[in-house]
């Protein structure tokens, strides 16, 4: 069985416990959660969840069918594999000397980040994009000296 | 006029038709248990929680109704858990009620604080945390319909302290807020009933394997109808007997690992199965990969999770077991299957004639002897091990709810309370338990709360001084290298029976006559114990890991 990344966007009450629900389906099977993103909605009763698993489609429908029967959960979908609607923001600390200062401006200026803070001897760098994009942006800064990360997730519509 | 939150409680489980409750106090319960002194409902004292949630399960799979259990906070919960588990993996309808510290504790490590929503989060259908005592009728409603709507199970409703000591006052409490769920289409109901109308009706060699769902939607008259309107031979898994009359002519028995030979060669053979109310458990189906190779495969289930949950269906179709057999019945054609179901009396004659008492040996005999000598309508529970197959196999069930066991869990144990609860249901009933002696001692303290209330159920103790099931997989599947197995026979199970005021009597299994004579005779509880060799094991049984093709028929095999 051929094994994807699969991203399910649910709509669920807003509720204390209903994340840990949401988790216990995904573990019971095994499966990792590779990101997980929430936020209200314009409904404060209501919360928008992504979440992005590895797993073979057959399991991860069965996945999908679970949550729909939780009771807090009102709507279960899967994101097809287009990828207008999904983007993903990063936070990264990269480490500025002497001999990277220029490749690192460059690097900014090229790939369009924005820089929240710059201290002489590192910067915090902000972007979005695609997961793919942002990939390629982690690659070229880490051979730059990265000293930490933090990436928030997929969003999607 | 304010009420306290135990107060609105106990009117709410009144008023959604709670006649009984099942429990244990403790602190944080104590403002229930001083509503129960003089309320309309019955609270029965047990010696143990976990036997309060299966009496509550007994209770429910006896009369169809909500089985209402209750434990304090900490340790009165967690004992709960196993009998939870029970439920829910049978989708019995429970409410467990559980006391709770107060509202600003949790979360403190408070004494006896335990997070057993958290805990019982994998084994439950939905569990509420009552913060607000304006919440409390709603939430019990809530509780109610959920555990019996759709698929049933077990609701858990956690009740801080301070919630149930404090008041309401009328006219304040809150309704339920909930967002409607979406609902997805599933597709066209009626063309996919038609194809398997036309499917069954094609069929050369249609089988219909029964599960405990058509029972939980109340279809077993409807099952009857299909099943002679279209002359098809049915087998049942565990969950499912009863469903239908056992002694219909149709009958093939229950399949799986501890099936019969004959309902697992005939689902083998078949060409089209249609699974009604059945998950395809891996009990049911042993081996997956080489289950009713030659079939195409149809599944009606209210529960989406339970269509192609274990096995690949061709033909699913999700939707209420009652009103999809209601329709379907009028598409089904009656031929004479002749062939087919001549082919299956054969192979009944060959495999009857291997298979005395069923596979059971002399408990087999037995238990058909109790049966002649209870009432028709008596119910029988079992526990779990050789005597749940015994039982399962040799119990004739005519009415659907009259053979109760722990099939998805297993859980031994389940016998003396759940027949408590059965018999409190349908106090009408005669209500039999079969256990092994392990399983006796697993929930022995119960013996006390049947004299307490003078509840006239039988118990049956086969006593074969191990945990035989365990033993017959050792003695075939381990070189009879035995280990861990033997319990011995060094307490007096009569004698402890009396001491807890109990009327009592041992017998040979080979010669049993005189105790079923005075069991049945007897008007108050009674508990039989009968001797069994511990080599008298069932058979077929199927290794574990092989298809239910691969059965084995003794030692030499
Ligand atoms: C609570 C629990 N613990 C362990 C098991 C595993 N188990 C299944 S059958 C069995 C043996 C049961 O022995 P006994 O109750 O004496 O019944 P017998 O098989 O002899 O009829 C055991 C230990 C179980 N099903 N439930």
């Amino acid at each position: 069985m051929e094994v994807k990344r699969h991203t399910i966007k649910l709509v669920v009450n807003n509720k204390p416990d209903v994340l840990a629900r949401i988790a216990g389906v995904f573990s019971a099977r095994g499966f990792n959660i590779e990101s997980i993103s929430a936020n209200v909605t314009m409904d404060p009763n209501v919360t928008k969840i992504r979440i992005v698993t590895m797993g073979d489609t057959s399991t991860v429908t069965k996945i999908q069918n679970q949550l729909k029967k939780l009771v807090d959960v009102l709507s279960v979908s899967h994101v097809r594999e287009s990828k207008q609607g999904q983007r993903e923001m990063i936070l990264m600390q990269v480490k500025l000397t002497d001999k990277n200062r220029n490749d690192v401006m460059k690097a900014i200026d090229e790939l369009q980040c924005k820089i929240v803070t710059r201290k002489s001897d590192y910067c915090i760098l902000e972007a979005t994009g695609s997961e793919e994009e942002l990939e390629i942006l982690v690659q070229r800064f880490d051979s730059l000296g990265i000293e930490d990360l933090s990436r928030s997730g997929v969003v999607a519509l | 006029m304010k009420k306290s939150g135990a107060e609105i409680l106990l009117e709410a489980l009144s008023d959604s038709g709670v006649d009984t409750i099942f429990g244990y106090p403790g602190a944080n319960t104590l403002p229930i248990h001083d509503g129960l002194r003089s309320g309309p409902i019955r609270h029965y004292l047990m010696r143990h929680e976990q036997a309060a949630a299966h009496a509550a399960d007994g209770y429910a799979r006896a009369t169809g109704k909500v089985g209402v259990c209750l434990a304090t906070s900490g340790p009165g919960a967690t004992n709960l858990v196993t009998g939870i588990a029970t439920a829910y993996m049978d989708s019995s309808p429970i409410i467990a009620l559980t006391g709770q510290v107060t509202t600003t504790l949790l979360g403190s490590d408070a004494f006896q604080e335990t997070d057993i929503i958290g805990i019982t989060l994998p084994i439950t259908k939905h569990s509420f945390l009552v913060r607000d005592v304006r919440d409390m009728k709603s939430t019990i409603q809530e509780a109610f319909k959920l555990t019996t709507c759709s698929r049933p199970g077990p609701v858990l409703v956690d009740l801080p302290r301070n919630v149930l000591a404090s008041s309401c006052p009328a006219g304040e409490e809150r309704t339920y807020q909930s967002t409607p769920k979406v609902s997805n289409g599933i597709g066209d109901k009626d063309d996919q009933l038609h194809k398997i109308a036309r499917a069954l009706n094609q069929a050369e060699r249609p089988v219909i394997i029964i599960g405990g769902g058509v029972k939980l939607s109340n279809a077993c008259r409807e099952i009857t109808d299909l099943i002679e309107k279209g002359r098809i031979p049915f087998v049942n898994t565990m969950m499912g007997v009863g469903s239908v009359h056992a002694a219909n002519g149709y009958n093939l028995g229950f399949i799986g690992t501890h099936g019969f030979e004959l309902s697992n060669r005939v689902v083998h053979q078949a060409d089209f199965i249609l699974a009604i109310g059945t998950r395809f458990s891996d009990r049911s189906t042993s081996n997956v990969d080489a289950f009713a190779p030659l079939a195409t495969i149809a599944q009606i289930d209210i529960d989406p999770t339970s269509v192609g949950k274990n096995i690949k269906t061709d033909l699913p179709l999700i939707g209420d077991i009652r009103k999809t057999l209601k329709k379907l019945i009028p598409l089904v054609e009656t031929p004479d299957r002749i062939e087919w179901l001549s082919r299956i009396k054969k192979e009944q004659e060959t495999t009857e004639k291997r298979n005395c008492y069923k596979g059971c040996g002399e408990p087999g005999r037995f238990i058909g002897m109790v049966q002649e000598a209870m009432p028709e309508e008596t119910t029988a529970v079992t526990d779990v091990g050789l005597n749940q197959i015994w039982a399962v196999r040799s119990w004739l069930p005519k009415t659907p709810r009259s053979l109760l066991t722990s099939g998805g869990m297993g859980t031994m144990g389940f016998s003396v309370p759940a027949a408590i609860g059965a018999k409190i249901g349908v106090p009408e009933r005669e209500v039999v338990a079969f256990s092994g002696d392990g399983g006796f001692f697993m929930n022995i303290q119960e013996l006390a709360t049947i004299s307490y209330y003078n509840i006239p159920v039988k118990i049956i103790v086969f006593n074969n001084s191990h945990l035989g099931m365990i033993r017959q997989i050792q003695d075939l599947f381990y070189d009879s290298r035995l280990s861990s197995c033997e319990l011995g026979n060094h307490a007096d199970i009569v004698a402890i029976a009396k001491g807890f005021g109990l009327q009592a009597e041992r017998v040979a299994v080979e010669k049993p006559e005189e105790g079923i004579d005075k069991m049945a005779a007897s008007k108050g509880p009674f508990l039989l114990e009968v001797m069994v060799d511990p080599e008298n094991y069932v058979y077929p049984i199927i290794p574990p890991g092989r298809s239910n093709m691969e059965m084995i028929f003794g030692r030499s095999d």
